[in-house]
């Protein structure tokens, strides 16, 4: 929605920046304006009320996303991923297998994370910036994005404060991971935009190139570069909500579809009504 | 490692363009399908003699992941659909389809199920499986009185050999 919001915006002279910090403290002196945005896009009111009303929109991402998972960095591993969303809860899935199997002696701890906010695509090797042959977990981020959740065990926390945390991570060279758990709002947000991607980090230094060994990580310094680099990406694909109408029956066909875009058409003429006078409400209060 | 044959012989991916069924005696042209605005899978027409499609979502038969392939059970003037015996199928039984790319990937039916599609198995039937795979889905479990399908058929089948 903002993408779509805030080019309108500009066009109507009203400052971004103004307006950005939640529409629900829109500058007030600006009503009039507010007022002919009313007046001359029903859909811009649309989108107005969608971003005020966070709390009744908080489980947009239920159904279905999926993935398989390819190596990056030469790793030689793959996986699959699937994210059941139900209202805000969410089941995640997650099989991987070749990855780096023991670090030190001990199983090779593996973060991994749903990546949010970027293009929602995993990096290829002209990703690699400081050209030394190995693409960072920063040097992914334009591509795939921030953390914004961390596919932790157990209980620990599945926000991106455990993003870097080798002890709850899954470990060895193949993984299963099953957890379910709340799915916070950018997360949310990413796999109804598109752009949540699941990478899988954790390089077996022996495949890699001599700065997996010799730099620091640009996350953890205190671990070697491979350690933390990414080993799997896939950008998760909404899948299909349940079966398939594939019996022809003559309610489906005599004019059953029509009959729900006359319906779909009154609700959205309702909100937009419902939108407006939100709207004029806000103004007013603010004007006193 | 030995990998499986759906794994081992996967095809770089090529868009779908027939599908043979000899065991049914189905020879069908595959339209490309997407998914409803509710997120639902698409359909083909609903006309007499109307071909089966594949769901453009998902992998290209032959390539890695699985298929997804739809064909009505009947049609606006019959009884009889593309996929109308797809329930006949059983495991072993040969299913082909053809690519844009000239190659034929040829899956072995190794599951037949029909389920409730209030509770529509959906991780089982699409989650991304490594290798590659075909899913046919038709409808099955017609209620006569309210003349709808409560129920869905799905075929599994895995690429066994591509020619």
């Amino acid at each position: 929605m903002t993408k779509r919001l805030f080019p309108k915006l500009r066009i109507l002279r009203i400052d971004p920046l103004r307006v950005r910090p939640g529409l629900g403290e829109m500058p007030l002196e600006a009503s009039l304006m507010n007022k002919k945005i009313l007046l001359f896009s029903p859909a811009l009111a649309l989108g107005l009320v969608a971003l005020s009303a966070g709390p009744a929109m908080a489980d947009h991402a239920s159904g279905s996303y999926g993935t398989s998972l390819d190596a990056i960095n030469n790793s030689g591993a793959s996986g699959e991923v699937w994210v059941e969303v139900d209202g805000t809860m969410a089941t995640v899935t997650l099989n991987a297998s070749g990855l780096a199997e023991t670090f030190n002696g001990s199983p090779y701890p593996h973060v991994q994370h749903i990546h949010v906010g970027a293009q929602g695509t995993c990096p290829d090797m002209s990703a690699d910036t400081n050209g030394d042959g190995i693409i960072s977990t920063t040097e992914g981020a334009p591509f795939y994005g921030g953390i914004g959740t961390t596919l932790s065990l157990g209980d620990a926390g599945k926000g991106p404060e455990t993003g870097v945390d080798l002890t709850v991570a899954p470990s060895g060279s193949t993984t299963q991971y099953k957890e379910t758990f709340e799915l916070n709002q950018e997360t949310q947000d990413a796999l109804e935009a598109g752009t949540a991607v699941v990478v899988v980090h954790g390089l077996d230094p022996a495949t890699q190139p001599e700065a997996g060994t010799s730099s620091p990580s640009d996350l953890v310094p205190e671990l070697p570069l491979a350690a933390t680099s990414p080993a799997l990406c896939g950008s998760l694909d909404v899948m299909p909500a349940g079966g398939a109408a594939t019996g022809v029956t003559t309610a489906e066909t005599t004019g059953g579809s029509d009959m729900g875009m006359l319906a779909l058409g009154g609700v959205l003429a309702a909100a937009a009504v419902g939108g407006g006078a939100l709207l004029v409400r806000r103004s007013a209060t603010a004007g006193r | 490692m030995v990998q499986p044959p759906e794994v081992a012989l996967a095809l770089e991916p090529s868009a779908p363009v027939h599908l043979s069924i000899p065991a049914l005696g189905v020879e069908s042209d595959l339209l490309h399908t997407g998914l409803r605005e509710d997120g639902t899978l698409d359909v083909p027409p609903g006309d007499d003699g109307s071909p089966a499609s594949w769901y453009d979502g998902s992998s290209t038969p032959g390539s890695a992941g699985p298929a997804i392939l739809l064909g009505h059970v009947n049609s606006l003037t019959d009884a009889s659909g593309v996929f109308y015996r797809l329930r006949d199928l059983v495991p072993g039984d040969r299913v082909s389809v053809t690519r844009q790319d000239g190659r034929t990937a040829v899956f072995e039916v190794y599951r037949n199920e029909s389920f409730v599609k209030a509770e529509f198995p959906t991780q089982d039937v699409y989650f991304p499986v490594p290798g590659s795979e075909l899913r046919l889905i038709t409808c099955d479990g017609y209620v006569k009185e309210a003349r709808r399908y409560d129920d869905n058929r799905v075929v599994f089948a895995k690429l066994v050999e591509t020619v």
